[in-house]
């Protein structure tokens, strides 16, 4: 049994982590970030279940948010499975690669003024060449400075 | 039997309308936009430290658990974490900061007392579900920043809604702890006597917690070591036959996400046929 206080601060953390979650499957545009951000509301909602559970002592929160991680589990693997396929159909993960599902009334998304590729030139340390310049292979094309 | 809810101070609405707009406008400085720039994302990070203090003293006027240090550290880790999941540029820290969140999540499930939930948040989402977002993203993330990650849908209206939406449900969660006496002393009591009917030791306990010294020690205290059994207990007890269509659910999964995915290979061809 946890006290009352206990209880309305753990509902608060609840409700941020489920409206930030929100925001974030509204706004963003890649399916994986949208993804994720139906995971963060999935954790408000255990967050709450939990408190909610402990304050009673009543083990049927907790029942349920141990069936909310088995469907997220399996959501996540059918849903994934999903992405890579539209990935494959499209090459991007943008949620806006498919607007031609849209309804028939609706305007096309056109992105307009989208920033040139702003990746940051990274800088190297300077450093004094010793030894003998390796020969370059084809493995270091598939480095990347930036994720 | 609750004397902080009954002593508990209103929200006090000058707080609260303060922190809703700088959570709003934090969130569509963050954001991802093309107007973006590093000032417009710093002054984003400032109001985002105000209304998450905002929220932190709103909490606090909630209750007296604000000052519990364990529970304020693993909720900020936990908050931050999830604001940083949805404002940050690349998917891959975007994963890494849903793994921080989660640990903030699984800390704040420890401070409730459920242990087993705290410990299968971790295994289960940051140790299988978050590795599957990992793989998808090194076999579908183009090189590079895709434009589209740095776009966002109605950054300023969404941001809006969700703080709104915040600021209603600390409305009422507030009114819940400044709630009636007799429908916040009955559930207790009620629990309590179930609590008690099966062991004998439960009364002692019982009033162990009822003298409710600090907070964060009484729920420390009222951590019984046989949760997880008796979390088990109830699981597969009543919940048996939910069990069971909760393992056909991850059978049915896993067949058909190999279904799609070895359906995926007509896919080629399809691009090939459309190519021509």
């Amino acid at each position: 049994m946890i006290p009352a206080t206990l209880l309305t601060n753990a509902l608060l953390v609840g409700a941020v982590l489920f409206c930030l979650g929100l925001v974030g499957i509204l706004t963003r545009r890649n399916l994986i970030v949208m993804f994720l951000s139906a995971e963060l509301m999935l954790q408000g909602v255990s967050v709450t279940l939990v408190a909610w559970s402990r304050y009673h002592g009543d083990w049927g929160g907790q029942v349920l948010v141990v069936f909310v991680l088995t469907v997220a589990a399996c959501e996540a693997a059918v849903a994934l499975v999903f992405v890579l396929q539209a990935f494959a159909r499209t090459g991007r993960l943008d949620a806006s690669a498919w607007q031609a599902l849209r309804e028939e009334n609706l305007p096309r998304v056109i992105d307009h003024g989208l920033p040139a590729d702003d990746r940051v030139v990274p800088t190297w340390p300077h450093l004094s060449p010793a030894g003998v310049l390796p020969e370059g292979d084809d493995s270091r094309s598939l480095e990347r400075d930036h994720v | 039997m609750d004397p902080v809810a009954a002593t508990t101070l209103p929200i006090p609405g000058l707080l609260l309308a303060g922190s809703v707009a700088a959570l709003a406008a934090s969130l569509w400085l963050l954001l991802p936009k093309t107007s973006d720039t590093v000032n417009s994302r710093r002054l984003g990070f400032l109001l985002g430290a105000a209304a998450l203090i905002g929220f932190a003293a709103t909490g606090r006027s909630l209750g007296g658990v604000g000052e519990d240090a364990v529970f304020l550290t693993v909720a900020g880790i936990a908050v931050i974490s999830g604001l940083a999941t949805i404002v940050t540029r690349s998917p891959v820290y975007s994963a890494i900061w849903f793994a921080m969140a989660l640990a903030g999540v699984s800390g704040v499930l420890l401070v409730l007392g459920a242990q087993f939930l705290g410990v299968a948040t971790i295994v289960v989402y940051a140790g299988a579900i978050l590795v599957m977002f990992l793989f998808v993203l090194m076999l579908a993330q183009p090189s590079g920043m895709a434009p589209y990650d740095r776009v966002s849908n109605e950054p300023m209206l969404a941001a809006a809604a969700g703080a709104v939406l915040l600021g209603l449900l600390t409305l009422s969660i507030g009114r819940l702890s400044a709630a009636e006496p007799p429908a916040c002393c009955r559930l207790p009591s009620r629990a309590q006597a179930m609590a008690a009917a099966p062991t004998e030791g439960a009364g002692s306990e019982d009033d162990r917690s009822a003298t409710l010294l600090a907070p964060a020690t009484a729920g420390v205290e009222s951590v019984d070591a046989d949760e997880v059994a008796h979390l088990g207990a109830e699981l597969f007890g009543r919940h048996l036959f939910a069990v069971e269509v909760a393992g056909v659910l991850l059978l049915v999964a896993l067949v058909g996400s190999i279904a799609v995915v070895s359906r995926g290979e007509a896919t080629e061809t399809d691009h090939r046929r459309e190519s021509r």
